[in-house]
C-alpha cells in the first residue's frame, strides 16, 4: 500500500514534469484552451430557476434569500432578471443585469417596491461583489479568458471527476486577485473548484461546486459554495426548479417587468 | 525568644550566610536574565473574564471594531490641488501595503466611495482615482465632497485645509518599531503639507513604552540620591553599602521570582524597584541607627556584642514593620486586575526579602567586614552632639506636648479641608492626559480634534432578539435622535456614525438629493430595500461595521474629542436615557470598544484600590493590636496613615489631580510605608516605658532613639522620591510628589498626633498610675 502511494506520487511528479515541459495536456490542450472551453461551454439560450442564496457570517449568523431568476443569452449579451421572494421585507424587489461580451461594463437596474421606482445602479469603484455575497461577477463566470495568462499545473481526480488544474494570473497587475487555481472537469467543462489569492499572494477564497446536473443536454451547476478564508464569511448558492430553453421574450427584460413582478 | 535564638545561631556562620545570600541572588539574577520579559500588549492587562470585557470583545468581533491610527494631511492653502490629492493617494497606497494593516482597513478621500443620486439612478463612484489636473475636475471633487455628509467633515475638514487617512489596526499589531517606521515614512511626505499622526493605538503604545523607559532612567538616579543621603545620614560608607545591597538584592529577588514563575513584568511592575528602595532602606537605617547609638554608649564594644544587641533589640520592629507593609501590598490581591495583583504579591515578597536580608546580610556583613568605624576623635564630639540633640529632642517633644490643643486643632482643620478636597476628587482613565501638555502626541491629538469629530470613540451596541429589528423605522429614528442629541448637547462629542446614517443617506440620494429626505423613511420595507440596494451597489464591508447581517444588532460609534473619563461618562449618561425605549423593543444596550474598556479597567483598578485600602487598614490595625497585644495600640498606630491617606486624596481633589491607576496605588504604598514610623516609635516607647517607668524619660529616649531614625528614614525616602519629580513622564512625577508628601505627613503625624495620643492616654503607664 505504502509502496503504491509512492509510485503514484512518482507518477504524478513525472507527469507534472512532462506537462510543465510542454504546457500541454494529454489532449494537446494548453491552459488558455481549457479555460476557453469552460467559458464557451454550451449554454442554454434561456434558463429559469429558483435561487436560494445563504449568507453565513463568521459568527455563524445565517441570512437566506430566495429569488426567482430568468436568464437569456444570445451569445453576445446575457440578460438576467431576478425577483426577490424572501426575506419578506424586500419581497418583489427586482434586479436586472445585462452583461456584454465585448468588455463593456454591465448595466444594472434595481426596482424598490417601497419606493415604486426603478433605478439604474453603476459602480466603478469596488470589486463588484454580487448582491453582497462572496462572489464577484467575475467569479460567477463573467471573466474573459483573455484577461489572464493560463498554465496547466496538472491533471487530478477530484471527487471522482477528472480535472485539469489551471493556474491563471491576471495580465492587469492591479486586478483584485494575484492568482487563481481552477479545477475544470474534463468533458463537462464545469469548474469543480477554484482557489483565489489576494494581491499579497495570500489565500483569499475557495469556491467549491456542490452540485451539477445534466438538464436537456446541458451541464448546469446547481450548487456552489464560496468561503472567504480571511473573513470566514461564506455564501452558499443553490438552484432548483431549473428549466432550460423555455422561451422568454426579449421584452421580458424590461423596467416594466421589474415593476410588475412575476405575477 | 525563639526567632532571636535562631538568628543568633545562624549568625555564628556569617560567611556562610553571605555566601548563601549571594547564591540566591545569583540564582534570581540568572532567572531574571533568562526569563524576564516585559508585557507590552495592553490587552493582556485587562481582566479578560470580566463581563464588560467579554461583551466588548464579542462586539468587536461582530462589527470588526478596531482602533484607528489617524494621519492628517494639512495644506494651509487648501487640499484641493493635484499635489495634495496625489499625496493622499500615495499615502493611502503606502499604508495599504504595510503588513500591519489590512488593505480594506484604510479609509481616505482616495478610497471613499461617493454615492450620488440622480433622476434615473444611483452612482457609486470614487471621488478620484487618477490624479485630477484641470481646475474643473478638482472643483467637481470639492463639490462632491461638500454634498456628501459621510465624507465632508469626516475625511475632509470643513475649512478644506485638512484631510485625514484612517488606518484601522489590530491591537496586537502595534509596536514601537511600527510606530517609528510609520512616523519616518510619513515624514517623507512632508512639505508644503504638514502631516500629523495620532490615534489611540499610538497613545496606548507610547504610554506602555514611555513609562517603563522613564523608570529605567530614573531608578538609578533615585538610587544614587539615596546612596548620597544615606552616606550623609549614616556617616559611614560600610553601613551605606550594606543598606543599599539589601535593597538592591530584594529588588533582584522580587523580579527574579517573577521571572522564574514565568510572569512577565507589566507597566505597574516598573514601580516595584522604587517601592522596594523606599521601603527597604528603612530597615537598614533603623538597624544602623541603633548600632550607632549602642556604640557611642559602649565605646569598647566587641563587634559580636554590638551585632547581637542590634539584632536582639531591633528584630521585632523590623519584622513587625515588614509584615505590616507586606500585608498592605498583599491586600492588592483582591484586585481583579492581574498586573495589580502581581504587583501586590511580588512587592510583598520583595518587602519580606528585604526584611530577611536586613536581619541576615547586615549583621553578617558587620561580622565579616567589621563594625562601621566611628571616628574615635569625634566620639567625644558625638557624645556632645547627642546631648545637644537629645536636648533638642527633649525640647521638641516638650513643645509638641505643650501645643497639644493647637496640634489637634490644626490636624482636625487639615482633615476637614482634606475631606472637602476628597469630595472633589475625580477619576481619570485618559491615556492622553498622561503625556506632557506640549508633547507631540497631545498637540497632534488637539489639532485633529479641532478639525474633526474626535480621536476617541465610544461604541454603543444594540442587540435585539427579533431578526431585522434594526430595520424598524422607530428604532432607526431613535438611534438617529440619540446621535443628534449627543452631538448637539455635548461639546466633547464630535460625530457619530450608525446604520441610520446609511439609510438616511440612501433615502436622500434616491430622492434626487433633496434635503427633506435626509431622514429615516417611515416604512421598514423601504429601509430594508435601501440596505439591500446598498449591499448590491456599495461596499457592504462598511455596512457590517454598523450592523450585523441578521439586522439584530447595531453598532453606534460616537467620536469624542477627549479620552478622559469625564467625557466618556457624560456621553454614557446621555445614552442611558435611551435604554428604556430600546428595552421596550426587546433590545438590550451595551457598550464596547477600547475607550469603554479603558474606562471599565480604570474603574476596576480604583474599586480594587479602595477595597484594598480598607482591607489593609483593618489588617494593619489587627496586626498591630496583635503584635503589641493591645487594641488601643492598633488604633493609635494607624492614626498617622489614616491622616496621610486623607491628606493625599484631599490634596489631589483640591489641586485637581485626578485619580488614575498610578495615583490610586499610592494609598497602599502610603499605608505600607507610613505604618513603619508608628511601629518603630511605639516599639521604642514600649521598651523605654518598661525600662524606665518614667513617662518623661520614655518620651525623651524614644524621641532620641526612634524619632531620630524615623526622621532619617523619612529624609532619605523623601529625597529619593523627589528625584522622580524631575521625570519627563507626568505619572512618574505625580508618583514622586505623592510618595514624598505621604512620607512627610506620616512622619509629622507619627511625631505629633500619634505621640500626643500615646502620651495623653498614658499607654504603658496605666498600671503605674
Amino acid at each position: 500500500m505504502k509502496n503504491n502511494l509512492t509510485n503514484n506520487k512518482m507518477l504524478t511528479i513525472a507527469l507534472l514534469f512532462i506537462f510543465k515541459a510542454n504546457g500541454l495536456t494529454a489532449d494537446n490542450l494548453n491552459g488558455l484552451q481549457v479555460v476557453q472551453k469552460a467559458y464557451n461551454k454550451p449554454e442554454p439560450k434561456t434558463q429559469q430557476a429558483v435561487l436560494k442564496m445563504t449568507l453565513v457570517s463568521s459568527s455563524g449568523g445565517k441570512r437566506e434569500r430566495i429569488l426567482k431568476q430568468f436568464v437569456s443569452n444570445n451569445g453576445k449579451t446575457e440578460k438576467k432578471i431576478m425577483f426577490f421572494e424572501k426575506p419578506s421585507d424586500v419581497r418583489d424587489t427586482s434586479f436586472m443585469n445585462f452583461s456584454y461580451d465585448n468588455g463593456k461594463p454591465d448595466d444594472q437596474w434595481i426596482y424598490l417596491p417601497a419606493l415604486k421606482r426603478v433605478k439604474r445602479i453603476s459602480n466603478d469603484s469596488k470589486g463588484d461583489y454580487f448582491m453582497g455575497s462572496d462572489f464577484t461577477y467575475d467569479d460567477l463566470g463573467d471573466r474573459n479568458p483573455n484577461d489572464d495568462n493560463h498554465q496547466i499545473l496538472k491533471e487530478e481526480i477530484l471527487k471522482n471527476e477528472n480535472c485539469y488544474v489551471v493556474v491563471s494570473t491576471p495580465k492587469d497587475k492591479n486586478y483584485m486577485y494575484s492568482k487563481t487555481v481552477t479545477w475544470i472537469i474534463k468533458d463537462k467543462w464545469l469548474v469543480m473548484k477554484k482557489v483565489f489569492y489576494d494581491t499579497d499572494g495570500n489565500l483569499l477564497k475557495t469556491l467549491t461546486m456542490t452540485g451539477h446536473e445534466k438538464i436537456n443536454g446541458y451541464w448546469i451547476r446547481t450548487g456552489s459554495e464560496m468561503i472567504n478564508e480571511q473573513t470566514k464569511h461564506e455564501t452558499i448558492m443553490k438552484l432548483s426548479n431549473i428549466k432550460v430553453n423555455v422561451s422568454i421574450p426579449d421584452s421580458y427584460f424590461s423596467e416594466r417587468r421589474m415593476k410588475r413582478g412575476i405575477k | 525568644m525563639r526567632f532571636e535564638n535562631l538568628l543568633k545561631k545562624m549568625l555564628a556562620y556569617p560567611k556562610i550566610i553571605l555566601a548563601g545570600i549571594l547564591l540566591v541572588t545569583v540564582f534570581f539574577f540568572i532567572s531574571l536574565k533568562k526569563n524576564g520579559r516585559m508585557e507590552t500588549d495592553l490587552d493582556k492587562y485587562m481582566p479578560q473574564h470580566h463581563p464588560a470585557f467579554v461583551y466588548s470583545n464579542e462586539a468587536e468581533k461582530w462589527f470588526d471594531i478596531k482602533d484607528s491610527i489617524i494621519i492628517a494631511v494639512e495644506n494651509k492653502d487648501g487640499i484641493y490641488n493635484s499635489q495634495t490629492l496625489s499625496k493622499l493617494k500615495e499615502l493611502t497606497k503606502a499604508l495599504e501595503a504595510m503588513k500591519e494593516i489590512r488593505k480594506d482597513d484604510v479609509t481616505s478621500l482616495y478610497t471613499a466611495e461617493n454615492i450620488i443620486g440622480s433622476e434615473d439612478g444611483l452612482d457609486v463612484k470614487a471621488f478620484y482615482s487618477k490624479i485630477p489636473q484641470s481646475a474643473q475636475e478638482i472643483e467637481s471633487i470639492r463639490n462632491n465632497v461638500r454634498a456628501n455628509d459621510m465624507v465632508y467633515d469626516r475625511l475632509v475638514s470643513k475649512d478644506e485645509t485638512v484631510s485625514v487617512i484612517i488606518a484601522r489596526i489590530d491591537d496586537d499589531m502595534f509596536s514601537q518599531d511600527f510606530y517609528k517606521n510609520l512616523t519616518s515614512f510619513v515624514k517623507k511626505f512632508e512639505g508644503p503639507e504638514k502631516l500629523y499622526v495620532a490615534g489611540r493605538p499610538i497613545v496606548e503604545g507610547s504610554m506602555a513604552y514611555l513609562g517603563p523607559k522613564d523608570m529605567k532612567k530614573m531608578v538609578p538616579i533615585v538610587l544614587l540620591v539615596i546612596v548620597a543621603v544615606l552616606l550623609f545620614v549614616l556617616r559611614n560608607f560600610k553601613s551605606t553599602i550594606l543598606t543599599i545591597l539589601v535593597v538592591f538584592f530584594s529588588v533582584i529577588w522580587a523580579f527574579g521570582l517573577m521571572a522564574a514563575l514565568k510572569i512577565p513584568a507589566y507597566a505597574v511592575s516598573t514601580m516595584m524597584p522604587v517601592m522596594l528602595i523606599a521601603i527597604g532602606v528603612a530597615d537598614g537605617i533603623h538597624l544602623f541607627s541603633h548600632l550607632h547609638l549602642f556604640m557611642t554608649h559602649n565605646t569598647k564594644t566587641e563587634k559580636e556584642d554590638a551585632v547581637y544587641n542590634m539584632v536582639k533589640e531591633m528584630w521585632r520592629p523590623v519584622v513587625v514593620t515588614s509584615v505590616t507593609t507586606a500585608v498592605g501590598f498583599i491586600s492588592l490581591l483582591t484586585s481583579e486586575v492581574y498586573p495589580v495583583k502581581y504587583f501586590g504579591l511580588f512587592t510583598a515578597f520583595g518587602v519580606m526579602a528585604a526584611m530577611l536580608l536586613s536581619l541576615l546580610l547586615i549583621p553578617a556583613g558587620i561580622l565579616v567586614f567589621g563594625l562601621p568605624k566611628l571616628k574615635k576623635k569625634n566620639l567625644a564630639k558625638e557624645r556632645k552632639e547627642e546631648i545637644k540633640e537629645s536636648g533638642f529632642h527633649e525640647s521638641a517633644s516638650k513643645f509638641i506636648l505643650k501645643q497639644k490643643p493647637t496640634v489637634l486643632i490644626v490636624t482636625l482643620l487639615i482633615m476637614l479641608i482634606s475631606s472637602y478636597g476628597m469630595t472633589k476628587i475625580w477619576i481619570n482613565s485618559s491615556f492622553l492626559d498622561k503625556f506632557e501638555r506640549d508633547s507631540d502626541i497631545v498637540l497632534t491629538d488637539k489639532f485633529i480634534n479641532e478639525h474633526f469629530g474626535g480621536t476617541s470613540t465610544l461604541n454603543v451596541v444594540l442587540e435585539g432578539k427579533e431578526e431585522g429589528i434594526v430595520k424598524n423605522p422607530e428604532v432607526l429614528s431613535r438611534i438617529l435622535k440619540m446621535q443628534t442629541d449627543l452631538e448637539d448637547n455635548l461639546t466633547e462629542v464630535g460625530q457619530s456614525f450608525s446604520v441610520a446614517d446609511y439609510i438616511r443617506r440612501m433615502n436622500k440620494v434616491m430622492n434626487s438629493d433633496k434635503a427633506e429626505f435626509d431622514k429615516i423613511p417611515d416604512s421598514r420595507e423601504l429601509a430594508a430595500q435601501y440596505l439591500l440596494m446598498y449591499e448590491m451597489s456599495g461596499d457592504p464591508g462598511n455596512l457590517w461595521r454598523v450592523v450585523t447581517e441578521d439586522f439584530k444588532k447595531a453598532n453606534i460609534t460616537f467620536q469624542l474629542k477627549s479620552d478622559n473619563s469625564k467625557a466618556l461618562h457624560a456621553a454614557i449618561d446621555k445614552v442611558e436615557k435611551y435604554r428604556d425605549f430600546f428595552n421596550s423593543k426587546g433590545i438590550t444596550m451595551n457598550y464596547a470598544g477600547s475607550g469603554y474598556k479603558g474606562l471599565v479597567f480604570n474603574d476596576l483598578i480604583l474599586e480594587g484600590q479602595i477595597k484594598s485600602v480598607i482591607i489593609s487598614l483593618f489588617l494593619v490595625i489587627g496586626l498591630l493590636s496583635l503584635m503589641f497585644k493591645k487594641f488601643s495600640i492598633g488604633l493609635i498606630g494607624s492614626v498617622p496613615i489614616i491622616i496621610t491617606t486623607v491628606i493625599s486624596f484631599g490634596l489631589m481633589g483640591l489641586f485637581n489631580v485626578p485619580l488614575s491607576t498610578t495615583s490610586a496605588l499610592l494609598a497602599s504604598i502610603a499605608i505600607g510605608i507610613g505604618i513603619d514610623y508608628a511601629v518603630h516609635f511605639i516599639e521604642r516607647y514600649k521598651i523605654y516605658a518598661s525600662e524606665t517607668g518614667s513617662i518623661e524619660k520614655t518620651v525623651k529616649l524614644t524621641m532620641l532613639h526612634s524619632g531620630r531614625a524615623i526622621l532619617f528614614n523619612a529624609f532619605v525616602v523623601i529625597m529619593g522620591f523627589l528625584v522622580l519629580t524631575f521625570s519627563v513622564f507626568p505619572p512618574n512625577r505625580i508618583l514622586g510628589t505623592l510618595v514624598s508628601l505621604g512620607m512627610f505627613t506620616s512622619l509629622i503625624g507619627t511625631l505629633t498626633v500619634m505621640f500626643i495620643m500615646l502620651h495623653h492616654l498614658r499607654i504603658y503607664f496605666k498600671k503605674m498610675k
